[in-house]
């Protein structure tokens, strides 16, 4: 149970990682603390993607680092980065969530002008932010638009900015169909794009 | 060439990831059709919009909520809070204020009455040995006010930790008291239970 405070501090690689799992087994709590701040946020994003209500993104997050923290004697090194386990244990709790839920998120409750002025600390002009508002809205509803397959291969390729390999990985299905899944999530972006600037009346 | 075989190409075009004969069958359909092109357009743009999708950040309180129920060790706080949570919030009260004001104005009442009769006893001492005196008054309390908090600190880390393990300790009795299937399925209930709770909510507000 003794925190071994002799280990050098290593790069965030591979093996780096499976020491941080070591250190949390051994009952090292500051490790622990380390990967709740460095993987917590980019969970607590990907629920709010998938979910697209804040106070959902935050339940979750907290349900899946628990089932992470009790889980962690499971992961192995030698079957992958840490990383992707993490994220695996993620995507399997956010779609039993979907399923308990049994709806996909709806737009109409969605918090995206809460979101504004998070991420960016300077806030622009009100002209800037309305059209940016209005831009992330457009895409949240347009992602809500698409089916859980595509919407997944956006998030995770053209949000989270993953590559192919990584996705194959983590979603165990071959690199080929998730090139096609993604090309007809943005055929179905660029269309609904088209189809607004339509309504609109501005000139594409 | 027909659109929809282009459409299926647009992504890897836009990535240049195809092999160099596609990308120039597509190069040259782009050229003459006037929708593909449109949809490439909005594509890029699609993309960009994701690239600026709002990131949200975690408030420290967030991540100290997720490792007491976790770990149940709190977060570790940095210097700078430490010293705002000791030193800074603790004197920034209206009462410090008032005695604050109070002790000036005594002061400057003070060297005003005695202005001529202090002046003397301070030209005994020279104005720099004055300043060492005091710089090292200052310096000592400072250390004291230091070791002190650390001690604190200290003391309620362990505290925390005591009762954060006899809490996990307990609960973790509590649920073993429990037969683990019977509460798996009170626990789905529970779940089952909270979905028409919350459509029943929003009717009652809805009709009312």
């Amino acid at each position: 149970m003794v925190g071994n405070r002799t280990e050098t501090k290593e790069p965030r690689v591979l093996s780096g990682d499976s020491k941080l799992v070591e250190r949390c087994l051994r009952g090292d709590d500051a490790a622990w603390e380390a990967v709740v701040k460095s993987f917590g946020k980019r969970i607590y994003n990907l629920s709010y993607r998938y979910t697209n209500r804040r106070d959902e993104a935050e339940d979750l997050t907290q349900e899946i680092l628990i089932r992470v923290y009790q889980n962690l004697k499971s992961y192995r090194a030698e079957s992958g980065s840490f990383q992707n386990w993490l994220l695996r244990v993620a995507r399997n709790l956010i779609i039993d969530h979907y399923r308990q839920v049994r709806r996909y998120p709806q737009t109409g409750g969605s918090d995206e002008l809460e979101t504004m002025n998070i991420g960016d600390e300077k806030l622009p002009t009100p002209q800037r932010a309305f059209e940016q508002v209005e831009a992330s809205q457009f895409l949240q509803d347009g992602l809500q638009s698409l089916s859980p397959e595509l919407k997944e291969a956006i998030v995770l390729r053209d949000i989270e900015g993953m590559a192919y390999g990584e996705m194959a990985d983590l979603l165990n299905i071959p690199e080929g169909t998730i090139k096609s899944r993604i090309n007809r999530g943005r055929l179905e972006l660029a269309k609904l794009l088209i189809k607004r600037r339509s309504q609109i009346g501005m000139q594409g | 060439m027909d659109c929809s075989k282009i459409e299926q190409w647009l992504s890897g075009y836009l990535e240049s990831s195809l092999p160099a004969e596609e990308t120039e069958n597509v190069a040259q359909h782009l050229e003459t059709c006037a929708n593909c092109s449109a949809l490439l357009v909005e594509m890029r743009s699609a993309l960009s919009l994701c690239g600026s999708y709002p990131v949200l950040e975690m408030v420290p309180d967030f991540i100290e909520k997720i490792l007491l129920r976790t770990s149940g060790r709190p977060r570790t706080r940095t210097f700078r809070e430490r010293l705002n949570q000791y030193f800074v919030r603790p004197f920034l009260t209206p009462r410090l204020a008032v005695g604050a004001s109070l002790v000036t104005l005594f002061l400057v009442l003070m060297t005003n009455l005695m202005g001529p009769r202090l002046s003397g006893a301070a030209s005994a001492l020279a104005p720099e040995e004055l300043l060492r005196y005091m710089d090292q008054g200052v310096q000592h309390l400072y250390g004291q006010v230091l070791r002190a908090d650390a001690l604190k600190d200290d003391w309620q880390a362990q505290f925390s930790r005591f009762k954060n393990n006899t809490w996990n300790k307990m609960r973790s009795i509590m649920e073993q008291m429990d037969a683990p299937v019977e509460g798996r399925r009170k626990s789905q209930d529970e779940k089952k239970e909270k979905a028409p709770k919350e459509k029943s909510s929003s009717l009652m507000e809805s009709s009312a």
